[in-house]
């Protein structure tokens, strides 16, 4: 069976359909056959962010409506073998989303030999959102490090819990991973925001890693490249630690510690 | 037709007798008693699920003309509480209760009920609260059976609620900023307490609230609350703590003590 992992928080805004397009290329680049599914019918970006945009033909909705098989659908991704994007539906609403039809799709996954299936989420707690939790195995809980995603992200995790298939069959529950994004540590040191221990602690769910607030992440989404692309920049090298801790590999947390610069940078500019 | 009807009574009376609740009703306003009831209840929508209920006025305050019937029994039907009748009501009132179909009961106390000093008002503490009149669920003439402890094993999270009818409630890891715990008994919180906890939610004035790691939005037992928007107090933010109602002989002043860590 494909695992399947939903990225989701609640809060809009917060870097999930970043993180789903890092992730799900992370794991493509370790040799797993990977699908990442946009589940925001109406408001579709993971194609922008994915650089695919221009060859959307057929979306998931016409999927669940039997208007075009998965392979018509599916986008092999330009950067990444193993990798494939399934887009959402731009002029559909929401509604033409059932649970059958969603079921239907991961099965069909599965079968084309798909190891992972990368749900990324829209914001809120509607039925797009509930679609894209309902099938998951695992579920990243992207939160920054504010007190609203984190209110947020409480709250989509208990929906998790209640309306999982794994919750409602009595199942294992959904594996949960917190992923603080939009990072700042000179803001945490200066007390203007919550450390990442903070969240942890406010959601006790176990860290998967936290991304560093970085100019890299609009650019990359300007040309249409998945962030862990940057190569040797702080953002890729931290979504690269994030899927190599989902692999069960140990990382060390980096870019959480504030050091102050030098003088010399100080003095001619710098962070 | 084969068979004839049978030759006898097509509807029999026989006597019987009802567990039934009673309400007092303080304040029959129905804005204030809104109020007073989901802060109570928390706002669980049917928290009554259908029993009936008596509505005894003998404690009413202020003295009012009238009664907007309607929205009161719409306000209780909305916690899916059924008023069947009224006691003790006012002469003056007894018309519109008629109107509205609600039996006029008589006034003598049953011999087996058991007066349940009623929740006053929140302490001082919380002073720029008003006092409010809530409606104090009486015990029945039979209890209702005893319902062994519920227990919740994984954290309680924001915008979920849970009911332990009948009894005690335990929380294994915690409830957040945003979540609601409610139980006829009391509750036992291993783990931070952050949300709204409401014990002894039928009237039982000695349940009381424990929790590992004090710091909740609301608490309550058996309708005294508070709130804690100056904060909680040092002596127990964080800490082991209980919440029990004290005061020696009307039991209507919460008090929130630290208990031993070792």
């Amino acid at each position: 069976m494909a695992r399947v992992i939903v990225v989701t928080s609640g809060k809009g805004g917060v870097g999930k359909t970043t993180s789903s397009a890092s992730v799900s290329t992370g794991l493509a680049l370790r040799g797993f056959k990977t699908a990442v599914i946009d589940f925001d019918v109406g408001l579709r970006n993971l194609d922008l962010i994915m650089g695919c945009e221009r060859r959307v033909v057929y979306d998931l909705i016409n999927v669940v409506n039997g208007e075009a098989n998965l392979h018509q659908a599916l986008i092999k991704d330009k950067h990444c073998e193993n990798l494939f994007v399934l887009p959402a539906s731009q002029t559909r609403d929401k509604d033409a989303l059932t649970e059958e039809g969603v079921e239907k799709v991961l099965k069909e996954l599965t079968h084309m030999g798909f190891e992972y299936v990368v749900c990324d989420s829209p914001a809120g707690i509607e039925r797009g959102a509930v679609m894209a939790l309902t099938f998951a195995d695992e579920a990243i809980i992207v939160t920054n490090p504010e007190v609203s995603s984190v209110r947020d992200s409480d709250r989509i995790l208990g929906i998790l819990q209640s309306k999982s298939r794994r919750a409602i069959e009595g199942r294992e529950p959904v594996r949960e991973h917190l992923l603080v994004t939009r990072y700042s540590p000179k803001r945490v040191e200066d007390g203007e925001m919550l450390s990442y221990k903070d969240v942890q602690e406010l959601l006790r769910i176990p860290l998967i890693g936290v991304i560093p607030e970085s100019d890299d992440v609009l650019q990359a989404s300007n040309q249409g490249l998945p962030a862990i692309h940057l190569k040797d920049s702080d953002v890729a090298t931290a979504y690269l630690d994030v899927v190599a801790r989902f692999l069960d590999e140990d990382r060390p947390l980096r870019f959480v510690n504030y050091e102050k610069p030098g003088l010399l940078k100080r003095l001619f500019g710098g962070k | 037709m084969a068979d004839a009807a049978p030759q006898g009574k097509l509807i029999e009376f026989k006597g019987a007798s009802l567990a039934v609740m009673t309400a007092y009703i303080r304040d029959a306003d129905a804005v204030r008693l809104a109020d007073a009831l989901h802060m109570m209840l928390g706002g669980m929508p049917d928290f009554f699920a259908g029993e009936p209920a008596i509505l005894d006025f003998s404690q009413l305050g202020g003295q009012p003309e009238r009664v907007d019937w309607t929205a009161l029994i719409s306000l209780l039907r909305r916690y899916q509480l059924q008023p069947v009748g009224v006691r003790r009501l006012p002469p003056h009132l007894h018309d519109g209760a008629r109107r509205v179909n609600l039996a006029l009961l008589g006034d003598d106390v049953p011999a087996a009920e058991r007066p349940i000093t009623p929740p006053a008002p929140a302490p001082a503490s919380t002073a720029e609260v008003p006092p409010l009149a809530p409606v104090a669920a009486g015990a029945p003439a039979d209890e209702p059976p005893r319902a062994p402890t519920q227990v919740v094993e994984r954290p309680l999270r924001s915008g979920q609620q849970v009911y332990a009818k009948g009894g005690d409630l335990v929380l294994l890891a915690g409830m957040s900023p945003g979540s609601e715990v409610i139980a006829d008994g009391s509750i036992h919180c291993y783990g931070p307490l952050r949300g709204r906890a409401l014990a002894g939610a039928r009237g039982d004035t000695s349940a009381r609230i424990f929790s590992t790691n004090f710091g909740p939005e609301l608490v309550s037992i058996a309708g005294v609350y508070r709130t804690f928007d100056r904060g909680i107090p040092q002596a127990v933010a964080g800490r082991n703590a209980q919440v029990r109602l004290s005061g020696s002989d009307n039991l209507h002043t919460l008090e929130i003590i630290p208990l031993q860590n070792d």
